[in-house]
């Protein structure tokens, strides 16, 4: 086990393009440490320079305590699992599993042991004869664990191993890898774009955009706390509402729409009074009935549409008339509108977020009431 | 009816009728590929059948006419034909010489090709240069090239102090000479055909295999080889097909000699039929050839798959 280090991180290709820029990040020992971006954001690059399969064009990388930056990738004691799992096609299950171990010379009983301990702990001793091209995408995604957990590394480095998975499965294997953490305590860093692994996975989330770090945390801390509009917009599905609006003492005003802003929370965004603003609203804040404790004040929404999920249904609706921007709701099973109508929620202002419009970084935190 | 029992109904059908659908499918299947099939048949085909039928017969350019049946008389002529027996032997050395040595030059080149970044089209365009050539122009420019006095390579060969060589007059030599020759115009093909197959290998289990601690060489014994083997198979055995068949090149360089030492078996045969006029025992012969290589073919292609 070990600590992962990371700092001022670059990573420049030859030409000039800066996949990485100054990636500064800590991962404790026995950590599950969360990448977490979209498409070409950087976070693949940065795990793969972790693993060595990349270079550092600046900065410095230290696993363990020691310097890793020129060394190679054989000798960081780390595993990686691959998006398409990179499995040896014309080796069997055994000799996949195996082969690392008998690279680094490892006795022949030690490897059969390994190999035979992890088989069982994945469920996959049945399918040592077989060949890649003869396993299901699941069983493949088990060999590909094996073959990083029999090495015993000091981390393992996880490159978007669920995504190919369908979401039955993809459930399933979250759940396994969590268990699997929870047993062998090994540091782990996870690169997905699948917002529900980082929220239900990690320890700590880093969230990355255009090759640099937005923000890193618990994740219900970078959920609760998006320190920006693209931290906000991109965890959670339907994600935070975004909507323009002009913050006065003591409302805040969205296309015409009126949110009276209790005194105490006035006072919080006194500083602000008087700007545009970004409110930042989930769509689980707004409640049918109000509730005096929670704070809410009323808002009155057009229906657009309903999408009925079975456990929920998202509302699609408009304020301030069927021309407002755009709003996701999240209602009860039952509940149900007409294209149209008007329906009035409760929204709970204590829960609300604001933005700099220029910035897209959020505006002083509300004190909690 | 539970559907596990509905499925099984459906899979205890007989097979049904063909629909109109897939009589006429059938029937514009076979429309289209008439043609090349007719064609196939008239070149390919009709010539085989036709050797086959010469190959029992006595049928000689003097008199040419399927009059006297002989039965497997011009195969045991053939067979118990010392000449025949050494060109057998002669063109199973010049083949094993070139394929083997051609793969290997041409696996080398392929691999160091398929890391080169830079100017890869320039490389591909050289390397292609020979393999555009005719055979003949090739044995040709070659004749030039290896002349024993006014020949370039030994001119070459006298500025670093070499006496020169006699290299299409010597009997030790001159098999040497067209294997050499051989590889200078046919490489390109086995780089290009490796090549092909390298740069459509998967990046990802070297990647895996550099984590795990391969170094190149391991890498090369343990993933490049095994992974390319269904290509080196392919590639192998259009090579030997077409090694067995050089013709043009002795023809052009050396007509079989010094003596009978570059009398490859295509060549013979075309001097039984043309030279010595028996067209019979020439065919016997071409049937024979046919057998080996099509034994060679299913021998390497068997094994090949073994291996994968």
């Amino acid at each position: 086990m070990a600590s992962i280090s990371l700092s001022n991180i670059h990573k420049f290709y030859p030409n000039g393009y800066a996949a990485v820029r100054d990636v500064s990040l800590d991962i404790k020992d026995g950590e599950f440490m969360i990448l977490l971006g979209p498409s070409g954001c950087g976070k693949s690059t940065t795990l793969r320079m972790i693993a060595g399969l990349e270079t550092i064009s600046k900065g410095d990388l230290h696993i363990g305590g020691a310097r890793m930056n020129d060394i190679d990738p054989a000798d960081r004691d780390v595993a990686i699992v691959f998006q398409n799992y990179a499995l040896y096609p014309h080796m069997t299950v055994i000799d996949n599993l195996s082969f690392g171990l008998r690279l680094r010379g490892v006795g022949r009983s030690i490897i059969d042991q390994r190999v035979a301990n992890i088989a069982d702990m994945l469920g996959i001793g049945e399918l040592l004869s077989r060949k890649p091209a003869q396993l299901s995408g699941g069983q493949r995604q088990r060999v590909a664990l094996g073959r990083a957990l029999v090495r015993e590394p000091k981390a393992f480095l996880l490159d978007e191993p669920l995504s190919n998975l369908d979401a039955k499965l993809r459930s399933a294997m979250r759940t396994e890898l969590i268990k699997l953490h929870r047993t062998l305590g090994t540091t782990i860093v996870h690169v997905t774009h699948d917002q529900v692994e980082a929220m239900t996975m990690g320890e700590r989330i880093c969230i990355m955009k255009d090759g640099v770090i937005v923000q890193v945390g618990a994740p219900m801390e970078v959920y609760r706390n998006p320190v920006n509009t693209f931290v906000a917009g991109f965890l959670a599905s339907p994600p935070m509402n975004l909507l323009r609006g002009r913050l006065s003492a003591q409302s805040l005003s969205l296309d015409g729409t009126v949110l009276a802003l209790p005194p105490a929370l006035g006072q919080a965004f006194a500083d602000h009074a008087e700007r545009d603003v970004i409110a930042g609203m989930r769509p689980e804040d707004f409640h049918l009935k109000a509730d005096a404790a929670a704070s809410t004040v009323p808002v009155e929404v057009h229906a657009v549409t309903t999408e009925v999920l079975g456990p929920e249904v998202i509302l699609v609706a408009t304020v301030s008339g069927e021309q407002g921007a755009e709003i996701h709701i999240r209602c009860p099973r039952d509940f149900r509108a007409k294209p149209g109508e008007i329906v009035i929620f409760h929204y709970d202002v204590s829960q609300l977020q604001l933005f700099d419009p220029e910035t897209t970084y959020a505006l002083k935190r509300p004190v909690q009431i | 009816m539970t559907i596990a029992a509905d499925d099984r109904r459906l899979n205890n059908m007989p097979r049904t009728e063909q629909t109109a659908v897939e009589r006429r499918d059938r029937m514009f299947g076979w429309l289209i590929a008439s043609p090349s099939l007719g064609l196939l048949f008239l070149v390919i085909l009709f010539p085989v059948f036709w050797a086959l039928y010469t190959s029992v017969h006595d049928y000689t350019l003097i008199a040419p006419n399927f009059d006297t049946f002989n039965g497997i008389d011009n195969y045991t002529k053939a067979l118990g034909d010392p000449e025949f027996r050494h060109t057998l032997w002669l063109t199973a050395f010049f083949v094993a010489a070139v394929v083997l040595l051609e793969f290997a030059l041409g696996f080398l080149v392929a691999l160091m090709l398929n890391s080169v970044e830079r100017f890869k089209a320039i490389y591909y365009a050289i390397l292609l240069c020979p393999l555009l050539m005719n055979p003949v122009i090739v044995g040709l420019i070659w004749r030039m090239f290896l002349h024993p006095s006014l020949g370039i390579v030994n001119y070459l060969l006298s500025l670093v102090g070499i006496d020169p060589v006699n290299w299409l007059g010597s009997t030790k030599v001159a098999l040497w000479t067209i294997v050499m020759v051989d590889i200078w115009h046919q490489v390109s093909f086995m780089i290009v055909l490796l090549l092909a197959g390298l740069s459509a290998l998967p990046r990802e289990p070297y990647e895996a295999a550099r984590v795990d601690g391969a170094s190149a060489l391991r890498s090369f014994w343990h993933i490049t080889l095994p992974l390319m083997l269904p290509v080196i198979a392919v590639t192998l055995l259009i090579r030997l097909i077409f090694a067995v068949k050089t013709y043009d090149l002795v023809y052009i360089m050396t007509r079989g000699g010094p003596g009978v030492a570059t009398d490859l078996v295509s060549y013979f045969i075309y001097r039984t039929a043309f030279v010595g006029l028996n067209i019979g025992e020439a065919s016997a012969m071409s049937a024979i050839l046919l057998a080996v290589i099509m034994g060679l073919t299913v021998w390497l292609h068997r094994y090949m798959r073994s291996l994968t």
